[in-house]
């Protein structure tokens, strides 16, 4: 049932090798396999977020009329690896009343729990680490890591502005995941699965099977999700935890170097998770828009660039956002989600399950070309 | 092997979480341990090819329970409740009343009695080795939870509305 990179790749002819070397169903070759891949998987993930910095920068100064980085490399597209070395060398500086133990945990807490959803991030429908059957609520869960990172952070700290941006997160996040949840629990119930590859395989083909055009509720329920996972990754206009006009810089206010650059790519790289899933979820994934019957090497190559490239214009939309809109105030986030986007979310579900009884579970495409 | 090695590491990770969890002075890193604690035991289910309560287990422990847990100890004093060097013995008059007690040891019993009667079919389940291929559980409690253990289901929820009402009208601003 869990369909694994390991199983994708034993239809090859290249795997009789390998299991000639290793023997037959090898645990060590399974554990080769699956290092090799999530190291590939989290070195790329990384640079995504790394280059986000970048674009964040660039973007903002595009949209407030100025030049951005531009010293380092062509256009300034090294800027990151510039800025990674230097968070690197320098001092890493612990405050004196600081939890050490908890200081040390909360970035790698958060970066952990980015790095984890990894897992069933579904890239293609070969390449993707593991497909688990929980896959999607197994993606909810563990990123819920993030949320005690950020408390941990801003606790551990012992310094008013942490504290405060601390508790705004972990109340932010824990809030807004009952949105996020809900909304996608409606894909999960037009899709009748869980895991990624079934969920994306049933928007197979054109735009109009993808789920976000599927009937008007899934409509509403994309855009739930999306405020929700902005929310969700403290991003702005929901960027309480680290407002810097209030709390100099929130939760991280102490961290120094790498641990705050921690901090940092765990956020970048989370906005590029929620943007992935938000493509395979309501946008049609890594699907082809004609329907391709070889499951070769170089079409699993096109599918993941079909998804990371909707993932980058969704992320194009969050940094796009962020440069425009003025932050929320507390109280206002608040009602934002329990008054709004929570009765929104729960409607939707009700309404997504009343349409499946209705129409037998049609899209709308096919209730117009009448089928 | 694979679930051997994979069982071992996360009853490892349950039992020595466990064991900090009760020797730390500082009561925020014991809600740290219980973390790990609560993983591994995500860990342990995933080893019974549990993969739904697995996964629950994580998000009802790590998303929600050690979140308020966190906040509590937080704005109950966090750092400086660390509780100071006593003897257990001492503690236990402290604890509670005959009643208390009484009740307790009760549950203690009940609670013994289960487990003898869950260990009991330890034997046969041994017998029925895996070898690491699993089914998906989901359908599978779905369909229990609609058809066969509505009730049970539709309670739960009423209690869990009924919390979440009581709370929201105990958290509300009085009107002077």
């Amino acid at each position: 049932m869990n369909e694994t990179v390991v199983t994708y790749l034993a239809q090859y002819e290249f795997f009789d090798y390998l299991t000639a070397f290793f023997g037959e169903n090898s645990l060590l070759l399974t554990t080769i396999i699956f290092f090799v891949f999530a190291g590939i998987f989290v070195a790329v993930a990384a640079t995504i977020g790394g280059l986000g910095t970048y674009a964040e920068r660039k973007i903002s100064a595009d949209i407030q009329m100025r030049m951005g980085p531009n010293r380092v490399g062509p256009f300034g597209i090294l800027q990151f690896l510039a800025d990674g070395v230097k968070m690197i060398t320098k001092e890493d500086v612990m405050p004196r009343t600081a939890d050490k133990f908890l200081f040390y945990l909360a970035p790698l807490m958060c970066l952990v729990g980015v790095f984890a959803t990894l897992a069933v991030f579904p890239v293609s429908s070969g390449f993707t680490l593991v497909d688990l059957n929980v896959g999607v609520f197994y993606l909810i869960a563990i990123s819920s890591l993030v949320g005690v990172g950020v408390f941990l952070g801003g606790y551990a700290s012992n310094s008013k502005w942490s504290m405060l941006g601390g508790m705004r997160g972990a109340s932010q996040i824990i809030s807004y995941e009952i949105p996020v949840t809900i909304s996608v629990l409606t894909i999960t119930l037009l899709a009748g699965s869980m895991s990624f590859g079934n969920i994306v395989a049933k928007q197979e083909g054109f735009l109009t099977n993808w789920f976000v055009f599927h009937n008007p509720f899934a409509f509403i329920a994309f855009f739930v999700y999306f405020v929700g996972a902005l929310a969700e990754t403290n991003r702005a206009p929901f960027d309480l935890p680290e407002a810097e006009s209030e709390l100099v810089s929130g939760y991280h206010t102490e961290y120094t170097g790498m641990r705050f650059g921690f901090f940092a790519l765990a956020e970048y790289i989370e906005v590029f998770v929620v943007s992935g899933v938000a493509a395979a979820l309501f946008l049609g994934g890594y699907n082809l828009p004609v329907k391709v019957e070889i499951d070769m090497i170089p079409i699993q190559l096109v599918q993941i660039s079909i998804i990371v490239g909707k993932s980058l214009a969704l992320y194009y939309v969050v940094i796009w956002v962020r440069w425009t809109f003025p932050r929320l105030r507390v109280d206002q986030l608040m009602s934002i989600c329990w008054k709004y986007l929570t009765p929104i979310a729960i409607f939707n579900l009700v309404g997504c399950a009343i349409w499946m009884v209705v129409f037998k579970g049609q899209s709308m495409a096919q209730l117009l070309m009448g089928h | 092997m694979f679930l051997d090695i994979l069982f071992l590491g996360s009853a490892l990770l349950t039992v020595v979480s466990a064991i900090l969890v009760l020797t730390t002075r500082n009561i925020m890193h014991s809600c740290i341990f219980l973390l790990g604690s609560l993983i591994g035991i995500a860990g342990l289910y995933a080893t019974l090819g549990a993969d739904f309560v697995a996964v629950t287990q994580v998000m009802v422990y790590v998303g929600g329970i050690v979140i308020l847990m966190l906040f509590a100890v937080m704005l109950t004093g966090g750092k400086d409740f660390v509780s100071k060097a006593q003897s257990l013995l001492g503690l236990m008059p402290t604890m509670g009343n005959a009643w208390s007690y009484g009740v307790g040891g009760l549950v203690a019993v009940v609670f013994l009695l289960t487990n003898v009667q869950l260990l009991s079919r330890l034997g046969a389940m041994a017998q029925k080795k895996n070898d690491g291929s699993f089914e998906s559980t989901v359908n599978k409690i779905g369909h229990l939870l609609v058809k066969d253990h509505v009730l049970a289901f539709e309670l739960s929820s009423v209690l869990l509305l009924g919390a979440l009402v009581g709370a929201a009208i105990i958290a509300r601003p009085r009107k002077q």
